[in-house]
């Protein structure tokens, strides 16, 4: 079921990109820039059709790549691929099946007269002879791969707008912010920029220097990652299914820990930067906030993966000695997680230095302020991407130093 | 002491060659904890400045006090304990003399006082040879530095030691710095937290008109993704292969290892956002900026990815298909690549993975992903409609989330 429905989507997938493909170089239908779909009123079910009938028929007839995601395989009552004929049979028993299926319970007929069954790969891996593989580009699943590659390619191309000629043909006129890029000014590496100053009074001299500002995403990277590591240390022991066990409560708890991990990682951080502007104010709070939230998803998820993989040896030498279940995961599992622990956690740093950069576009502080603002100011500053430049230059410098040492911490450590 | 030879074993190396690497560590030691303790005063005098005065600034002291006082201070961690520099390069003071002449106390404060004369001026390092000609403040108080190694090990607790607690002390100032730095606000964190009932109600009844709209701009997310990962994956296969260590082997291919880490490592160290402001201004606005921000960026984390994996292959095959006599070509397709597919795979489905979360933020700067429309809806603040964004969002990270979960399961 699973499978015919995949493959019924790959099929219906093809479906649309072939129509946007035609639209886009013959205007025969018509689908407008990023892909509504208008048919007439009798296409519709015209292309349901037309993809369902084409499904069964790479069922019938082959092995679909939804087929072969589900370990599924059409086999006769010898497990070999069964005869065209057999197959033929199955194709149209297929079709007739439901309506039989209407008057006769318990009908299995279309099984027995055609002698071909969908069989679980995995139950008759054993039994089944040897067959030769054909070629890849022979068999169904690998022309369909294909086709499914070439489609998205070549919709993706025109729905991206994909601009090579611009790419090179423009380079020149990039050339002056390429050129300004490597020449820096940092003039206001160490001194106050008047414009974000007069703008934000209540600011430090050294909040308007861009030292500050990258000094300002450091810290709100360390805080985001230390909290946010310590907080999510117990939240993954609760996410973990070995630890929780398999009481209703437990189960419970599991499940919604890992809905919130879910939840919280899927969006990125920068986004969550906007609530926690209206909570807090708008400001590096907010940035780390922000930051210290998706953290904390993130690597309780990591985590409680660790937690789920411990070996579980010690853990029932402990148990048997008669220790409660917090004595276990104190002597037991803990031990064994710290190393894979704090490489997660630094790894995480490495990820938050660099997110902290640029979370200011959200209103949360940190160097992405000068960042953006130089970047916007094309016209108002003479030498507006040298500025840029300098803030880039900066970020560079900052952020591989950090991941240097952390990257010699975490070779040590594991 | 092990004895060290010239290369030939014709003759002994001179004194003072044997005693540098010692003189090295010491003087690393001396850096690192001048430098720990100038970062400490910082952090506390950023602190003070803060908390007393209301000021945000990291100067408190004038700079020449500052540097006295750190060359003070890191000269008497080490004669009175073990500093975290002496703890790195593995290094202690010991105690060199026959009988217990006079207290500890006092030797050590005679090291400390005599250390101004002969060390500080960089002269008693001269005189720093194994031959008992120690330098000054080292001959008068009987105690040297010596390898950690040799000596017995210290039985304190972990958390008793002086380094430990340095360590304590620095992290707590940081984070005590960060803090104020932030402007952490416990007082609007909890006040606050009824501003945004609105915005949660609104997230979690989502404005369904702009579902469609919603979907055209996620379709196009997803072509960025893909497309950026695909040609990614293109450029950086090949590439890896200059960017691993141990294929890197004759001058020239050293010098392009070395090229092509360098540069990858600060493509890497840029976010996707600011390449995309980089690359807007080059090609038009539109998608395309975009596949090329998060593009560049691919190439630099799938490369560094891919070469690491590269390092760490079984030499066996290798060795075996060299053996046949196999041309480098013949070695590379039959001996490395069957080795590395299956985490080369696996490495990029993770990437798309990231590739498809950062498409949707990248839209933020102007490049027409899902991002941008949140934004738009962000700035007039229409929560009922980011809402709508964000579960269309969150729907497509999730559904990728499990498919290339249940890839990369089956690849491994």
């Amino acid at each position: 079921m699973l499978a015919f429905l995949a493959d019924w989507m790959m099929w219906g997938y093809l479906a649309y990109a072939a129509m946007y493909l035609l639209n886009a170089y013959w205007y025969t239908m018509y689908v407008n820039w990023y892909g509504t779909l208008t048919l007439p009123v009798w296409g519709w079910p015209l292309v349901v059709i037309a993809t369902f009938e084409l499904t069964v028929l790479g069922h019938a007839f082959g092995q679909t790549p939804g087929q072969a995601l589900f370990g599924l395989r059409l086999l006769d009552q010898n497990l070999r691929p069964p005869a065209l004929s057999a197959r033929s049979r199955y194709l149209t028993r297929w079709h007739i099946e439901p309506i039989l299926k209407l008057f006769r319970r318990n009908s299995k007929r279309h099984l027995d007269s055609s002698h071909a069954e969908m069989r679980l790969v995995d139950e008759v891996k054993d039994l089944m002879p040897a067959a030769k593989p054909r070629k890849w580009y022979k068999t169904h699943r690998g022309i369909m791969v294909v086709a499914l590659l070439v489609a998205t390619f070549w919709v993706g191309w025109l729905v991206t707008e994909i601009d090579l000629p611009a790419f090179f043909s423009d380079a020149p006129r990039a050339g002056y912010m390429w050129k300004a890029l490597f020449t820096p000014s940092f003039e206001h590496l160490l001194t106050p920029e008047p414009v974000i100053a007069r703008e934000n009074p209540s600011m430090a001299p050294i909040q308007t220097t861009i030292l500050g500002g990258i000094i300002e995403s450091v810290f709100m990277a360390l805080l985001a990652t230390v909290v946010g590591a310590l907080i999510a240390f117990p939240l993954s022991f609760l996410g973990a299914r070995n630890i929780m066990g398999f009481s209703p409560i437990g189960w419970s708890i599991y499940g919604f820990m890992r809905a919130f991990f879910n939840i919280f990682r899927s969006i990125e951080s920068i986004l969550w930067a906007i609530i926690f502007g209206i909570w807090v104010g708008f400001g590096p709070f907010a940035g780390s906030l922000a930051l210290m939230l998706h953290t904390i998803a993130a690597l309780g998820k990591l985590f409680s993966e660790q937690v789920e993989s411990v070996d579980p040896g010690p853990l029932e030498a402990i148990a048997a000695t008669g220790a409660r279940r917090w004595q276990v995961v104190v002597y037991g599992v803990i031990p064994q997680i710290t190393p894979s622990y704090l490489a997660f956690t630094l790894y995480r740093w490495d990820i938050n230095v660099r997110m902290s950069t640029v979370i200011s576009l959200m209103g949360g502080g940190g160097i992405g302020r000068f960042l953006f603002f130089y970047k916007n100011s094309v016209g108002f500053i003479e030498n507006n991407w040298n500025q840029v430049g300098a803030v880039v230059w900066t970020i560079v410098a900052v952020v591989w130093t950090l991941d240097y040492i952390s990257g010699r911490v975490r070779e040590r450590i594991t | 002491m092990k004895e060290r030879y010239y290369a030939g074993f014709m003759s002994k190396q001179p004194a003072w060659m044997r005693s540098l690497p010692m003189l090295r560590r010491r003087l690393f030691a001396y850096v690192v904890d001048l430098i720990a303790i100038a970062y400490l005063t910082t952090v506390i005098s950023f602190c003070v400045n803060a908390i007393a005065y209301d000021f945000k600034d990291f100067v408190l002291l004038p700079w020449w006090i500052l540097l006295v006082l750190s060359v003070e201070a890191a000269a008497l961690w080490e004669s009175f304990g073990v500093s975290p520099g002496m703890k790195l390069l593995g290094i202690r003071l010991v105690d060199v003399s026959r009988q217990s002449r006079g207290s500890a106390i006092i030797r050590r404060t005679v090291r400390f006082l005599l250390w101004h004369i002969s060390a500080l001026p960089l002269i008693g390092f001269l005189f720093a040879s194994e031959d008992g000609r120690r330098a000054l403040h080292e001959r008068v108080s009987h105690m040297r530095m010596a390898d950690a190694d040799e000596l017995d090990r210290d039985l304190r607790p972990w958390y008793r030691r002086g380094w430990f607690l340095s360590i304590l002390a620095l992290a707590i100032a940081t984070l005590l710095a960060s803090a104020l730095y932030t402007e952490v606000d416990f007082y609007a964190f909890f006040t606050g937290a009824s501003r945004t009932g609105k915005w949660w109600a609104a997230l979690l009844t989502p404005d369904w008109s702009i579902f469609v709209k919603g979907f055209r701009y996620l379709i196009v997310t997803i072509f960025t993704a893909f497309l950026a990962t695909a040609f990614a994956v293109a450029v950086a296969a090949p590439l890896s292969f200059f960017a691993a260590r141990n294929l890197a082997t004759g001058v020239g291919r050293r010098l392009a290892y070395t090229i092509i880490r360098a540069v990858l490592s600060v493509v890497r160290s840029i976010e996707p956002i600011v390449w995309g402001i980089i690359f807007i201004v080059w090609v038009k606005v539109g998608a395309f900026p975009g596949i090329l921000a998060l593009f560049v960026h691919s190439v630099a984390d799938l490369t560094k990815l891919y070469s690491e994996r590269l390092e760490s292959i079984d030499y066996g095959p290798v060795e075996a298909i060299q053996a046949t006599g196999a041309r480098r070509t013949h070695v590379i397709l039959y001996g490395i690549v069957p080795q590395i597919i299956n985490p080369y795979l696996s490495f990029t489905i993770y990437r798309w993975d990231i590739n498809v979360r950062m498409a949707t933020v990248i839209g933020l700067i102007g490049v027409p992903v899902i991002g941008q429309l949140l934004y738009q809806y962000t700035q007039l603040y229409r929560f009922r409609q980011v809402g709508m964004l964000m579960l269309l969002i969150l729907a497509t990270v999730w559904i990728m989330d499990y498919l290339s979960g249940r890839l990369r399961a089956r690849l491994e």
